[in-house]
């Protein structure tokens, strides 16, 4: 079976979400490493984190992210999975699930 | 790309060398901005090395970023406050970003914060959170959890020792020879509180305690090895903060209990840890001053040099004591050595040391002053003065931990 790419969302809810401590952060580095080298071989491209931007349409163009929604996209990221429960697997270790309101969209990406 | 790993507690030590870099550089006045604009550097770094690895130069990194936020930050100012902030953007231009720091220099800004949280006009619970906060990194919930109070009771004592700082910038010019002399005890005070605010609480979980325990020897070792704090109090109270660190491990039981210091598997002890708590003590015995800090590391280093509780040399602790209680005049030095006595001389020599004394009520309705009655009496063979004292002693006890602790120690040596 060959193996499949999965385009992985993150989402979070905007508003005020509470800053982690240094030491927290020190905590939430080193589980991210442990993390990456787990699965280092699922993970093809580690993405990025996404900033402001616009949107386009038919009717003009519009600053975004959409603020007044409740979630916001924060992040991206593509996985290489035989499954999309080997990609589930993946993301549910991934701190990017792991803070409260937080959550990561799975889509698999046809190709051909 | 280099290799993920970072040293122990990178992001919070950080914190404190940057907080201190910065503030020496623009001024305390300006300590809440640095402060935010060196907790987003770190969240940046968080996002960005996660992603793409880490730096060459991973502090160097860090302090561009810091003082670029807070040169932003400055740069919004308007109306009078932005006359001000021109300065200390100035401040921050002319000393450019030297990217790799020399150790010596990033411990005298260190060194130079906490002679600035020492304020004489701050309250000394608000000079500890300053210090924690600042130096040490911790963030107000964690410092709550120290220190066992609340988030907006720390909250108070840090808005206003910032306040102070604002009002009155003290700065690292300002640090003349006789202002580091005379801020040196304040200095002392504070270290020593954020070590037995780790070492004797009883309540909170060995990690937090130990963290406290390390940071308080972090920081005086640096002020022990520059030219402000080589005084022998510094010294003396970086030996007694390592000798009773070396025996930290072995006052608990595997499940968390606590462990007389009869019970204590001395073979636990940090013997290397000892060694260099008696080092510093050597070099503590120097000059005409002897201060408690030299009487308590003296008390400490007894028992580490004791094979044995047996074997422990009774009549120096009780002279320690004794020198304690006339430098440091407190009820509870005085139940020490009544306790210390009682092993040289026995339980009625103990008890006489207590003879018409009057405890204040906060001991009297604390569990040590009754524990050490009931032990005293117990051995005296008065049961049952001894046996309403250790009940009293048993419903004061803080924790289920302290209380088992008690009921060991009062079965010992009765008759």
């Amino acid at each position: 079976m060959s193996k499949k790419n999965y385009l992985c969302i993150q989402r979070s809810q905007s508003g005020a979400c509470e800053q982690p401590s240094p030491a927290q952060m020190e905590m939430m580095y080193a589980k991210f490493h442990a993390w990456k080298e787990k699965f280092q071989d699922n993970i093809v491209d580690m993405g990025g984190k996404l900033g402001d931007g616009a949107v386009v349409s038919s009717e003009g163009a519009t600053d975004g992210p959409f603020v007044e929604l409740k979630e916001v996209v924060g992040g991206f990221m593509i996985v290489v999975a035989e499954s999309l429960e080997e990609a589930m697997t993946v993301v549910r270790e991934s701190p990017g699930v792991v803070m409260p309101g937080s959550s990561v969209e799975i889509r698999e990406i046809h190709t051909s | 790309m280099t290799s993920p790993k970072l040293i122990e507690h990178f992001f919070r030590h950080e914190y404190g060398r940057l907080v201190a870099i910065l503030s020496c550089r623009v001024g305390v006045q300006y300590i809440e901005d640095i402060e935010d604009a060196v907790q987003s550097a770190l969240m940046s770094a968080l996002e960005l090395w996660t992603i793409d690895g880490l730096p060459d130069n991973p502090s160097g990194w860090l302090f561009r970023v810091a003082q670029n936020n807070l040169m932003g930050e400055l740069r919004r100012r308007s109306g009078r406050d932005r006359i001000l902030a021109r300065t200390a953007i100035q401040e921050l231009d002319r000393h450019g970003g030297p990217e790799v720091f020399l150790a010596g220099e990033v411990n005298d800004d260190l060194l130079r914060m906490l002679f600035v949280c020492c304020d004489e006009a701050l309250p000394v619970p608000s000079k500890l959170v300053l210090a924690l906060k600042v130096l040490c990194g911790f963030d107000i919930r964690e410092i709550a959890l120290q220190l066992f109070t609340s988030e907006a009771n720390v909250y108070k004592r840090l808005s206003r020792a910032r306040e102070r700082l604002r009002v009155f910038p003290f700065q690292a010019g300002d640090l003349t020879h006789e202002r580091v002399a005379m801020r040196l005890p304040a200095v002392h005070k504070i270290l020593y509180l954020i070590f037995t605010e780790g070492y004797l609480s009883s309540r909170v979980e060995t990690a937090i305690r130990r963290e406290l325990c390390d940071e308080a020897i972090r920081l005086t070792t640096i002020l022990a090895k520059h030219p402000w704090g080589q005084a022998p109090e510094t010294f003396a109270l970086l030996a007694l903060m390592h000798l009773h660190a070396a025996r930290m491990t072995a006052r608990q039981d595997p499940c968390g209990g606590l462990l007389l210091l009869e019970e204590q598997d001395r073979a636990l002890w940090d013997q290397r840890q000892i060694q260099v708590g008696m080092t510093w003590l050597g070099r503590s015995a120097q000059g005409d001053h002897f201060s408690r800090y030299h009487a308590e590391a003296g008390i400490a280093a007894e028992h580490c040099l004791a094979r044995s509780f047996q074997e422990t040399c009774w009549e120096k602790v009780v002279s320690c004591y004794a020198l304690l209680e006339r430098i440091a005049p407190s009820p509870i030095h005085k139940l020490n050595r009544a306790v210390a006595v009682l092993e040289w001389r026995g339980a009625e020599a103990g008890l006489a040391v207590l003879d018409g004394f009057e405890p204040p009520t906060w001991l009297e309705g604390s569990y040590l002053w009754s524990a050490v009655l009931a032990d005293l009496h117990g051995r005296c063979g008065n049961l049952q003065t001894a046996d309403s004292y250790r009940e009293m002693a048993c419903q004061l006890a803080p924790t289920s931990a302290v209380k088992a602790l008690l009921l060991r120690r009062l079965e010992i040596g009765r008759p």
